[in-house]
């Protein structure tokens, strides 16, 4: 029976969908994390601890368990495992992407960079310091621009910017994200990459509505699995995902664009196994590539996605790393959706009401509060957590994100300001369900 | 009574299982969990399901049968062989788990008192560490119903505890036993030991 060796690091949305998948699929599973398990000494051969910050010592340690325990696939969660996973594969002579693939995507300089030299269509940019006079460099900029980190995630520290205050002001606050940051951000990959923490980059604002594609290359061909839309404007200043829907509503020709583009910038950055997950912008100019990351989609949102006869996407995924001639299926022609809860203010979470009522939101398939009670909540650019998410099916895209918007409504939360013992309740709300699972 | 007469209804849980609802009492007021091929050897039912190709689990309780399957076989498809096996079985007029085979698994009070020997000498000491306690909430049949506490619950590892932790170390222990399912509502975890973030 082949082993698969699943990377999933303790914080990831994803453990529960990808053990499932596995549970599926005649394979004995090795789980690798960052942190050891509490149970790991009872079971050695699935539960394995490695240091994710150094894929090379990470490596060696596969390498060294391998020879006991062969592996046949290595299958990377997340972002923070993607470049593990590469050196691992690397040490194994599996099939895989290379480290210098996936160190190009996972610094978004050196993405843009990669791109430009490939004629990828993509936001202009400029790297600059930190540590630079902002009062001299905001009089340079042109305006709107975009302040990102090049090395966090999920919109973290991103901030749209119109003027020179905003200019000077946003880059204090990414400097104080990035410290708060810099445990995460330290190890291998910022050794060998020191601008992931002393750097940012300013990149034009690219207006128009924004797409996620979700594909798996196979020897550096693209397969497409999804194209999302997200019918939220993402205009800034920060840039929180909230609603998916699929399959797109955009003209054939602009999805066909939409793909080449992704199929290019994959190919720029030297990316050419396994599942990616690219962003791009639908300027007045046709598409423009914001970023393609080596990881399928992030949170919990795979659950949108079936293929076939209701395979998920974890299951395909783990699928291709075995088998790279493994006949990826369509997905299901069904529309649906998924909607990131987003965070509406700081504070700590107390209460979740409307569970029930969102729940029975016609074409609303299923209610996850991923944040527990009690938890804190910051939101973007500074936060990293989603409070839930909304899945929806329907008969067509506009169902599901009227099902979407509308579950959303029904639900409250009781968030109680930091450093404050007051109450957060601004109206009577309605008894908790106790019986209501918060997470399915 | 002939085979032709049987009405069964396949309701896919998931697309690894499927519950299937037969218009009859098949294991009348009890249930009983097979996790392999191995373990189904001489009982009627079971032994006919695992047959089929694809199949690694089967839950018999009263009217119901749960399959678990891997692979890419459709539910559409291999529902119809395994409503074959289900009228094959009734028609056979056999026990679905004869006393042979429930005398091959400990009895209940005695997978009690081993898995609270386990979760107490192996498991709770070290999950405590992380703040954590599991539970033994009850066992119906070989089906093991655990809870978990503190640290684990609501822990974004608490799946991977569960699998490839506490099962391993209640199925090293003790023989025969089926499921083992965690009950806990981690939603309501206030202090878990790890939370899932966008990171």
């Amino acid at each position: 029976m082949p082993r698969i060796l699943l990377l999933l690091p303790t914080t990831t949305y994803r453990t529960e969908a990808f053990l499932a998948s596995a549970g599926q699929l005649d394979v004995e599973v090795t789980v690798g994390s960052e942190h050891p398990n509490a149970l790991a000494r009872l079971n050695p051969t699935a539960l394995l601890t490695l240091n994710f910050s150094d894929p090379e010592q990470a490596a060696r340690q596969v390498v060294e368990f391998a020879a006991e325990h062969p592996i046949d696939a290595v299958v990377a969660v997340d972002d923070q495992v993607t470049l593990a996973a590469a050196a691992i594969c690397q040490a194994l002579s599996l099939r895989q992407n290379s480290v210098e693939s996936v160190l190009a995507a996972g610094n978004k300089h050196r993405m843009r960079q990669l791109f430009e030299r490939a004629g990828v269509p993509s936001p202009r940019f400029k790297l600059y310091r930190l540590d630079s006079d902002m009062e001299v460099l905001a009089g340079q900029m042109h305006y709107p621009s975009v302040v990102k980190p090049l090395g966090l995630s999920g919109s973290q520290g991103v901030i749209r910017v119109d003027d020179e205050p905003q200019f000077v002001r946003a880059v204090d606050r990414l400097t104080k994200i990035l410290q708060a940051e810099s445990e995460k951000l330290k190890g291998d990959q910022a050794e060998k990459e020191p601008s992931l923490t002393s750097h940012f980059l300013v990149e034009d604002f690219i207006s128009g509505p924004e797409v996620a594609l979700e594909g798996i290359l196979s020897r550096g061909q693209l397969h497409v699995l999804a194209l999302l839309d997200k019918p939220d404007p993402l205009d800034g200043p920060f840039f929180e995902e909230t609603i998916y829907v699929t399959p797109s509503r955009l003209p054939t020709d602009v999805q066909e664009q939409i793909t080449r583009s992704t199929g290019e910038a994959a190919r720029a950055l030297g990316l050419s196994e396994g599942p990616i997950h690219a962003e791009l912008r639908l300027g007045t100019d046709g598409p423009s590539v914001i970023e393609v990351n080596a990881r399928s989609i992030g949170g919990q949102c795979s659950h949108v996605l079936k293929f076939g006869t209701g395979i998920s996407l974890e299951e395909l995924i783990i699928q291709h790393a075995l088998d790279d001639d493994f006949e990826l299926p369509n997905r299901e022609s069904q529309p649906a959706g998924v909607m990131m809860i987003p965070i509406p203010r700081a504070g700590k979470l107390k209460q979740v009401h409307g569970l029930r009522d969102a729940e029975a939101v016609t074409g609303i398939e299923r209610v996850t509060i991923s944040a527990h009670l009690g938890q804190k909540l910051v939101p973007l650019p500074e936060g990293s957590v989603y409070l839930g998410f909304l899945f929806a099916r329907a008969s067509s895209v506009d169902a599901v994100e009227t099902a979407l918007r509308e579950a959303h409504a029904r639900l409250q939360f009781e968030i109680e300001p930091f450093n404050s013992d007051a109450e957060s309740t601004k109206k009577p709300l309605e008894p908790i369900n106790t019986d209501v699972a918060f997470r399915n | 009574m002939t085979e032709d007469h049987i009405a069964i209804t396949g309701e896919p849980i998931t697309d690894a299982m499927c519950r299937f609802t037969v218009d009859r009492p098949v294991y009348p007021e009890k249930s009983f969990y097979f996790g392999d091929k191995e373990q189904a050897d001489g009982a009627n039912l079971a032994e006919r399901l695992f047959a089929i190709e694809g199949v690694r689990g089967v839950q018999i309780s009263h009217d119901q049968v749960t399959v678990r399957k891997a692979g890419m076989a459709e539910w559409p498809v291999i529902g119809k062989e395994i409503g074959n096996a289900i009228r094959e079985f009734i028609a056979s007029d056999q026990p679905a788990v004869s006393d042979e085979i429930r005398q091959r698994i400990p009895s209940v009070e005695e997978i009690k008192e081993r898995v609270q020997q386990v979760i107490d000498a192996e498991i709770n000491p070290s999950v405590s560490q992380h703040g954590g306690m599991i539970r033994l909430i009850d066992v119906k049949e070989n089906v093991v119903y655990i809870q978990m506490g503190g640290g684990c619950q609501g822990c974004g590892q608490a799946d991977v505890t569960l699998k490839y932790g506490i099962e391993t170390a209640i199925r090293a222990a003790i023989d025969g036993v089926g499921d083992i399912l965690d009950v806990t509502d981690h939603a309501s975890g206030r202090n878990p030991y790890y939370v899932p973030s966008n990171k």
